[in-house]
């Protein structure tokens, strides 16, 4: 560089320079709501009922620019994701998802914006830096810099189920059959990448969640009656759905990326035809429409920052 | 430190220094649903840049939201994003961040 200013770190790589803005903390959102949901499938309540259970956690800020939002989870064993993002105004909402339908120990929301955006600090002395034009800053020591700890590009596995195998549809059971063998819960179906900087105490991290799944299973049931005048047929189809978002954790010396169920239902019909001596019928109940056909997307390497909460507290 | 640059908050904390370690801003924008936008940053130019996506109107329900590809090319100048192959994209907030190398 002929002029400017350029600051480079112990590693020999730039930190500042008159060129690229520096992210700043421009303040924890403020938590307006919780909403718990999902700790097992709506309308059935037999075996492998239980799923992970999630809780949204609604999240304002208000400020200029576009925020960069690090999650510090208060409760490390759970999983989190920043699911939805939207603005209006100068006022952002976050939708933050957590495994758990506890309410209790919602993560914290650190947001960082570029440095022309910061807030603006009366404080009366520091160090700040320009662009060539002279007024658009890219660095301001009063402001917190986003210092970061460590880093990587992560992705889920592609099923995010605990059970092996994918659930399916299985014809021809007994007829009512609504007993589920498919353990939908995600608590072990994560990849875990070392990283020496993550801890349980102050870690917080940026990588939103874009990955989504949709699984079910269905178990078709029929049976056949004999009776006088006909022959009677019954059918019936119990199915289960569960929606995934990606969601990340993590433990000491790792980050995890892996699932967590954000929506399920349970629909189950059972009927029969004209025949015997009583003609056709039946009945069902439903939880729910499944957002759309199984599969799994956006299933990308996504990059992942952690860095140190305590730096901004 | 024997050498480096320090700077310190009014109560005399450190707030950032030469050994720290950062990644900087280089833009933020919004892609629109089905849009493809290609940005230039001669800045970043021979840097490490990864670019995170965040979706807008997710969680759906009852659709599928494909968040828009990303590319990084041309000496990590050009940022591209547009949608998956054969697929819709959903309106999506774009970081483009960068670490010297």
């Amino acid at each position: 560089m002929a002029y400017g200013f350029e600051a480079k770190n112990d590693n020999g790589k730039v930190i500042i320079n008159d060129t690229i803005e520096n992210l700043h903390f421009v303040g924890k959102a403020t938590h307006t709501n919780s909403y718990p949901g999902y700790g097992n499938f709506p309308n059935y309540s037999s075996s492998l009922d239980t799923l992970d259970g999630n809780t949204i956690c609604y999240y304002n800020i208000t400020c200029s620019g576009t925020p960069i939002v690090f999650i510090k989870p208060n409760d490390y064993s759970r999983w989190h994701g920043v699911i939805k993002q939207s603005v209006s105004g100068t006022t952002w909402t976050f939708y933050v998802m957590s495994s758990g339908t506890s309410t209790s120990n919602i993560p914290d929301l650190y947001c960082f914006v570029n440095a022309n955006n910061a807030p603006s600090s009366s404080e009366t002395y520091g160090m700040q830096v320009f662009k060539t034009d002279g007024s658009t800053k890219t660095f301001d020591s009063r402001k917190q810099p986003l210092a970061i700890t460590g880093g990587a590009n992560v992705i889920s596995p592609s099923d995010p189920t605990n059970s092996s195998g994918l659930p399916g549809v299985t014809n021809n059971a007994a007829w009512n059959s609504a007993t589920l063998d498919h353990d939908f819960r995600s608590s072990n179906r994560y990849n875990q990448y070392s990283d020496s900087n993550a801890n349980t105490s102050n870690t917080m991290f940026s990588c939103p969640s874009l990955a989504q799944a949709v699984y079910s299973r269905v178990i078709n049931g029929y049976k056949v009656s004999s009776s006088y005048p006909n022959d009677q047929e019954h059918w019936s189809t119990a199915w289960w759905w569960v929606m995934y978002r990606q969601a990340f954790r993590i433990r000491s010396g790792y980050f995890d990326s892996g699932w967590t169920n954000y929506q399920a239902g349970f629909w189950f019909n059972s009927r029969f035809d004209s025949g015997g001596w009583f003609n056709g019928g039946g009945g069902g109940y439903t939880s729910g429409n499944r957002p759309y056909d199984n599969k799994t997307i956006n299933l990308q390497n996504s990059a992942y920052i952690i860095a140190d909460s305590s730096r901004y507290d | 430190m024997s050498y480096g640059l320090s700077v310190f908050k009014t109560d005399g904390s450190l707030g950032f220094s030469t050994s720290d370690i950062t990644w900087q801003t280089v833009a933020q924008f919004t892609v629109a649903a089905n849009a493809t936008v290609s940005n230039t940053y001669s800045e970043a130019a021979g840097m490490t840049v990864i670019v995170q996506r965040q979706l807008v109107n997710v969680p759906p329900s009852a659709q599928e939201d494909y968040a828009p590809n990303v590319t990084v090319s041309n000496n990590s100048q050009t940022i591209t994003v547009a949608p998956q192959s054969g697929l819709s994209s959903a309106q999506c907030i774009v970081h483009v961040l960068a670490q010297d190398t």
